[in-house]
């Protein structure tokens, strides 16, 4: 009997999980209201401390063992400008195709969106230096990369959700339901797989546009030594011009993405100006993302 | 009676089974979860059931160690009581994961892929110690069981008890300590505290007790000395839980009264002495238990009356709770009958010591040292320093291993995220030599090949689990394309971009092969000149850049056909003329941009 009730182990992506044909795909429209659903009903905000710029303190704490490394990818977020529209929030949807939830979910204000509106103001994954998510990932699933992103890799990921439960932000998110069986995912965007059942995600910081831009640097990099042309610069890729989805969709300009160690980027210079803040259950762990207001 | 009680553990597992079928079929939706923790009821039955694990290999090992006189009958009850709630302990786990089949991911070994396990993850540490407790435990009650019934002819077992007993002494306390950093490690304010490695053990230690002084009163039987240890314990457990309240105000009232109210009726002689009303505040200990735990894993704001198990809780949560009742009365009542004999041995009635038999082994003991032993050939050398040694070595080295094939990962590993590990498999080295030899004497030819099976079995899922799960690509699936994606799709950029990223580390970037690369890796092929580009003609190139061939790999999976079309247009266009110098400049402009359908 034991065994019965085994067998069905195989069956939750095999047999009968996907077994639904015709699946619809729901619209833009969807995403849309779902979005603006999520916004009204938002969530706790997180009480704010002043912290010191990101990379500025070499933090022996950071889990990131290429501490030499030349990049180190964040953002700032600016609070005198963001009013909270939420278009960040449909931005990130359509670039990491994050599925809507089921109408149960929803009225728990349980959404997948990678960004949250909390207290008016967008958080997602801060991407600490030194991040309590890939301390207690049993299979390194979750993990820092050497551009200092704490990255996931889902076909590693056995779902534990101990990453889930020791995120202060509760910026993990876990699939709870086969949103593709179910007809609540979409593919907008090819270049980023669609997570299955079972898996945990979060903001990536966009890592696909990154990869490409570091792809085309190296490319270009390369022609030009094959072609015998000096190489400008350092030859060292930095990721500039690069942006996420949710700083290219703020109309305001409130969210700004760049290289924390890189003192050309926009991020750096701007954020130079300011007052930083983090919430204050994540700003002892070195954070990635933070939020500034006024004038230093 | 036993027969009874299996029918009704049957009618709580046959429900129970149910429920966890529909659980590893529904995943983690499947019960209440809380928002916040993304943790549930299997966790808490985990930790619950795990906590009972404790009470066989605790009161025997322990009392054994420490030269407490304790009946065979009452050891081999709650040694068997610790297999069973431990195999019930690893299934909760199972049910609790997302993705059930990447479990074995959690084992600290490599696989075929360069992955390793999260060392520094104190799931990965639970994973280890519970194997090797259950293991271990295992060994323990399979000697105590063969050392009873054949003792005359076998006192080489029943002298290696006493070290094993010395071995999962600190073991068990291990176990839970570790079970304990599950939560303590975490930032969940409700979790943290120093105290929580003493909190739990002092729980499981407890608990055990009530599970083991309940199962004696079926058995109509009763061990005052366990009892009075029940009580102790209720009362270190309040001082706990007074404790956690006042540093951090959280506070399960019904597992107060439950396991730290009701427990104090023993004080009063009637009680007491009644069987029914005894069994009663041992089943009421065990109930305030699994309360507790249900608080600690899930400490939601609208905690109902009935501590965790709030309005979101479903019927999979009750189910999941009934399974593992169901399935500890009747597994734990089949081995007993099934084991009834060798359990209520002629010779060994009820209160009866194995101590009789261990004088008889001191005094020989005692003969023996007052010989001359050259150095390390001493019994004490050989029966316990000599495998622990062992076991520190071959532990050294796993430490050593793990620390080096994290050094090129991202995964920061020091040595003290290995510690927890450490522990346990010196143990289980020790105990594996120290019960080997002994055991194979003793089972027939056929328990042997059974042994050798399980052995091959063994080094199979090994191998298994270093071979990984599949790493196809997912299925294709209908795609959706972002209209400004699609623009550049096919566009001369683009097709410059993929071949400069995937064909140029072979085929160079200007098209000429890249010499030093092939020559030093495969035999170097026939030079691609336009006029060989064209014999092969369109299609079948395009066939070869999506299925491979030879010595190329294949792409199929990477690029589509527009994209495999492209390249071998641009290839084309690059190659050079047979016996022509080519010249610097590309004919751009010729390259036909195929539309976007």
């Amino acid at each position: 009997m034991m065994a019965a009730g085994f067998a069905l182990f195989g069956c939750r992506d095999g047999l009968l999980g996907s077994s639904s044909g015709s699946r619809k795909l729901p619209t833009l429209g969807d995403f849309e209201d779902e979005v603006r659903r999520a916004v009204a009903q938002g969530g706790r905000g997180f009480e704010l401390v002043k912290v010191p710029m990101p990379g500025s303190i070499k933090s022996s704490l950071s889990t990131v063992r290429s501490q030499d490394s030349a990049n180190r990818f964040g953002m700032a977020i600016d609070l005198d400008v963001c009013d909270g529209c939420g278009k960040c929030i449909l931005a990130c949807n359509m670039e990491n195709n994050v599925p809507l939830v089921t109408e149960d979910e929803a009225a728990k204000n349980r959404f997948m969106h990678w960004i949250q509106i909390c207290g008016g103001v967008p958080f997602m994954c801060a991407h600490c230096g030194d991040a309590p998510c890939e301390k207690v990932c049993p299979t390194g699933a979750a993990n820092h990369t050497p551009d200092g992103l704490s990255a996931m890799m889902y076909k590693r990921c056995t779902g534990s959700r101990f990453c889930g439960a020791n995120c202060p932000l509760h910026a993990r998110k876990f699939n709870f339901n086969d949103a593709q069986a179910l007809g609540l995912a979409r593919k907008f965007n090819d270049e980023v797989p669609q997570r299955g059942k079972g898996v945990m995600e979060k903001c990536s910081m966009c890592l696909q546009r990154l990869q490409n831009d570091r792809l085309r640097f190296k490319t270009e990099v390369g022609v030009a030594k094959a072609a015998g042309v000096p190489v400008l610069g350092s030859g060292e890729w930095r990721g500039r011009g690069v942006q996420t989805a949710c700083s290219e969709a703020c109309s305001k300009h409130a969210i700004i993405f760049g290289n924390w160690l890189d003192e050309n980027s926009e991020l750096v210079k701007v954020a130079s100006r300011r007052e930083l803040y983090a919430p204050s259950v994540v700003a002892g762990l070195d954070p990635s993302v933070v939020y500034m207001r006024g004038r230093r | 009676m036993f027969r009874l009680l299996m029918y009704i553990g049957l009618a709580f597992l046959v429900p129970g089974l149910a429920a966890v079928g529909f659980a590893v079929y529904e995943g983690p939706v499947s019960w209440g979860v809380d928002a916040v923790t993304f943790w549930g009821v299997p966790v808490s039955l985990f930790v619950f059931w795990i906590g009972l694990a404790h009470a066989g290999t605790l009161l025997s090992a322990i009392f054994l160690a420490l030269n407490v006189s304790m009946d065979r009958r009452t050891a081999l009850l709650a040694e068997l009581s610790t297999l069973v709630c431990l195999i019930i302990a690893a299934i909760y786990p199972l049910i609790h994961l997302g993705v059930i089949g990447n479990f074995y991911m959690v084992a600290p070994l490599l696989d075929a892929r360069g992955n390793f396990a999260n060392v520094r993850s104190p799931l990965v540490w639970d994973f280890c110690c519970i194997a090797v407790y259950g293991l271990l435990s295992l060994l323990f009650f399979v000697l105590h069981l063969i050392g009873g019934a054949k003792s005359n002819m076998l006192d080489g077992i029943v002298k290696i008890r006493r070290s094993m007993a010395w071995l999962l002494f600190p073991l068990v306390l291990w176990v839970h300590t570790i079970v304990s950093l599950d939560f303590a490690t975490t930032f969940v304010p409700e979790w943290r505290g120093a105290f929580f490695p003493a909190y739990f053990i002092a729980g499981a230690i407890f608990s055990g007790l009530a599970m083991v002084n309940l199962l004696l009163c079926v058995e109509n039987y009763r061990v005052r000395l366990l009892e009075k240890l029940m009580l102790v314990g209720s009362w270190v457990l309040c001082a706990l839980w007074l404790w956690n309240f006042l540093l951090k105000g959280d506070f399960c009232v019904s597992a107060f009264v439950f396991a730290g109210v009701l427990p104090q009726f023993l004080l009063v002689e009637n009680v007491r002495e009644s069987r029914i009303l005894r069994s009663m505040v041992c089943f009421s200990i065990l109930l305030g238990m699994l309360l507790e735990r249900i608080f600690l894993v899930a400490p939601t704001p609208q905690v109902s009356a009935l501590a965790g198990i709030s309005d979101s809780s479903r019927w999979v949560d009750w189910g999941l709770i009934a399974f593992g009742v169901g399935c500890f009365i009747h597994l734990f009542f089949a081995v007993r009958r099934w084991l009834s004999k060798p359990i209520e041995n002629d010779e060994i009635l009820m209160g009866d010591v194995d101590e009789v038999k261990e004088s008889e082994e001191s005094a020989s003991e005692r003969n023996a040292r007052a010989k001359y032993f050259p150095p390390l050939t001493t019994p004490e050398y050989r029966v316990l320093r000599l495998p622990v040694l062992f076991g520190i070595l071959v532990s050294l080295l796993f430490c050593i291993w793990t620390v080096s094939s994290n050094a090129d990962s991202n995964i920061q590993v020091s040595l003290i995220s290995v510690v927890p590990v450490f522990f346990p498999i010196v143990v289980l080295v020790a105990s594996v030599i120290l019960c080997a030899k002994p055991l194979w004497y003793v089972f027939e030819s056929r328990a042997r090949w059974c042994f050798v099976g399980v052995c091959v079995l063994l080094a199979g899922l090994f191998g298994a689990f270093y071979a990984g799960g599949s790493s196809m690509p997912a299925a294709s699936e209908s795609r959706e394309t972002r209209a400004e994606h699609a623009e550049d799709m096919n566009s001369y950029a683009r097709t410059i971009m993929i071949w400069n990223s995937r064909c140029s580390a072979c085929h160079g970037v200007d098209g000429k092969f890249n010499e030093k690369f092939i020559r030093e890796f495969y035999p170097v092929p026939q030079k691609l000149t336009q006029q060989r580009l064209d014999s092969l003609g369109l299609d079948s190139l395009v066939k070869v850049v999506l299925k491979g061939r030879v010595n190329m790999n294949p792409y199929g999976d990477r690029l589509s056909e527009d994209d495999a079309r492209a390249l071998v247009r641009y290839m084309r266009s690059i190659a050079p003329i047979d016996s022509v110098v080519i010249e610097d400049s590309l004919a751009t402009d010729s390259i036909p941009v195929e539309v976007v359908p």
